[in-house]
């Protein structure tokens, strides 16, 4: 009988662990470089409610990461190991501009993105 | 007279139908960025020169109405009538951020011609002094006073164009080409407008290409003289890991040369030499040769630049090999902190003239922004 219940908690262990797991691996991580004065990529493509986790990076001096119509506003520190995450997702279809929030130069203004929202949950 | 209507009416009805709405990035921002020199080039004695101060002033009015100003004090000292410091308005625009492929910009601006004038802080850049083809060919630092748009379509591709004030010929020389012909938005010139563009794309990874234009009748102050001036150039930049190599090529042409320098030599009884045709090109390969990030984050670099402010000269002038010029840039830049750089270089600058001596020396550069 011990044993039986042993059996029973390991199965639900083991499923749990392979739920978890494929929660994990449907949330796509998307890696932005930010440099005087762009970012790279700056057009970002995914599909309504998808979470997706932004981890960005700089190749220089620190910049910011404003996405407009959302609370995200990201201080990405200077070029070195730093990084800064944030996750996001959007329950509408639409286009979300991002753009540099840190003054980091002449061309501050050009350093600008975009967020492709699409109802398709395939985003290209 | 037309033209200036548009604009107008464009941005009267910005202000009518209102700009899209705002989500952050408002108030103000000080920054800017300094430079300190050590020079010790040729046969001059060596000078200490606090180069640049410049304070950048930035100024949400909404996310999408910014101003930005840059007010630079150059060689630290102003005097009144002395050759020796500026104090220059080089930035002062308001961005009416419309969307992220077009937007409108007017105010005192920065010229989108070639690498440097648009990305001069001093931590972007190798080398104490900016590349003398962006100081003799490319008049940088490049600034007018006009409107123009921006923007960036697709995945990369970006735009700007701008209507400006013109150059004034009359300051033109042969050792400086068009540099001296900038209004700087003093009271400009406007009889006729100048155009000037860039297109850059970004949508290789590690890679950016841009082609900029500059075009402009030049030759208002004086009479019987046509001279239109064309600024054509092309540049590369590609950065992966530790390696990042540059290349850019600039040409100017300047139409009706000869009448030009007829008309400066009435006027100031010698004639000033203007070429009908200035070119220069350089190559830049930099390498990160501590590439663990600040305090361990060193760069070699090494620059070939070939620059003729006299590549063609109208009929009947002779081009002076003086100013058929080359140099060798090689040096490092330390980055104790990403936003600061110690530059040391040695250059060495020669002309095909065979009479005037190859210069040579050191320089030596402390440049931070902040």
């Amino acid at each position: 009988m011990k044993n039986s219940w042993r059996l029973l908690l390991g199965c639900v262990a083991v499923l749990l662990t392979m739920l978890h797991g494929s929660a994990v691996q449907e949330r796509r991580v998307v890696r932005i470089s930010a440099e005087r004065f762009s970012f790279t990529p700056s057009r970002i493509e995914l599909a309504v409610g998808e979470q997706v986790d932004l981890v960005v990076t700089s190749d220089d001096t620190a910049h910011g990461m404003r996405i407009e119509g959302t609370d995200v506003d990201l201080t990405i520190p200077k070029r070195g190991p730093g990084e800064i995450r944030a996750t996001v997702s959007f329950d509408k279809a639409g286009r979300y501009e991002f753009a540099c929030s840190r003054m980091c130069g002449a061309g501050h203004n050009y350093m600008r993105g975009e967020i492709i929202v699409r109802e398709s949950a395939d985003p290209r | 007279m037309r033209r200036s209507c548009v604009v107008a009416g464009v941005l009267q009805a910005l202000l009518l139908f209102g700009l899209p709405a705002p989500g952050g990035a408002q108030g103000s921002a000080l920054s800017g960025y300094m430079e300190i020199h050590y020079n010790n080039v040729g046969p001059q004695d060596p000078v200490l020169d606090f180069h640049r101060f410049v304070l950048v002033m930035s100024h949400g009015f909404t996310p999408r109405i910014r101003f930005v100003g840059e007010l630079e004090v150059a060689h630290a000292i102003v005097e009144g009538l002395e050759e020796k410091g500026e104090v220059e308005l080089e930035q002062a625009y308001l961005d009416f951020l419309l969307s992220r492929s077009f937007n409108l910009r007017a105010g005192m601006m920065l010229i989108p011609v070639g690498i440097i004038n648009e990305r001069h802080e001093p931590p972007v850049f190798n080398g104490v002094e900016r590349p003398f083809v962006d100081t003799v060919i490319i008049p940088t630092t490049w600034f007018e006073a006009g409107v123009g748009a921006h923007g960036e379509i697709g995945s990369g591709l970006r735009y700007r164009v701008l209507a400006t004030a013109p150059l004034d010929a009359a300051e033109f020389s042969a050792a400086e080409g068009i540099r001296e012909g900038q209004q700087h938005g003093s009271e400009a010139n406007v009889r006729n407008f100048a155009a000037s563009g860039r297109v850059e794309y970004l949508g290789i990874a590690h890679l950016t290409v841009g082609a900029s234009f500059w075009t402009g009748d030049s030759s208002f102050s004086l009479r019987g003289v046509d001279s239109v001036v064309k600024v054509g150039e092309a540049d590369a930049r590609y950065h992966r890991g530790p390696l990042e190599l540059r290349g850019q090529f600039a040409h100017v042409s300047i139409t009706d040369a000869d009448r030009l320098n007829a008309a400066l030599q009435r006027q100031i009884g010698i004639s000033p030499n203007v070429a009908s045709a200035m070119r220069g090109f350089y190559g830049e390969a930099a390498y990160r040769i501590w590439n663990a990030g600040a305090p361990r984050d060193l760069v070699a670099f090494a620059r070939y630049e070939n620059f003729d402010t006299q590549y063609r000269m109208p009929d009947g002038y002779v081009p002076l090999k003086l100013y058929d010029r080359d140099a060798w840039i090689v040096g490092t830049t330390y980055y104790p902190e990403p936003d600061i750089a110690v530059k040391v270089d040695y250059v060495r600058l020669a002309n095909q003239s065979g009479i005037t001596k190859t210069s040579h020396g050191l320089n030596v550069g402390l440049g931070w922004w902040f």
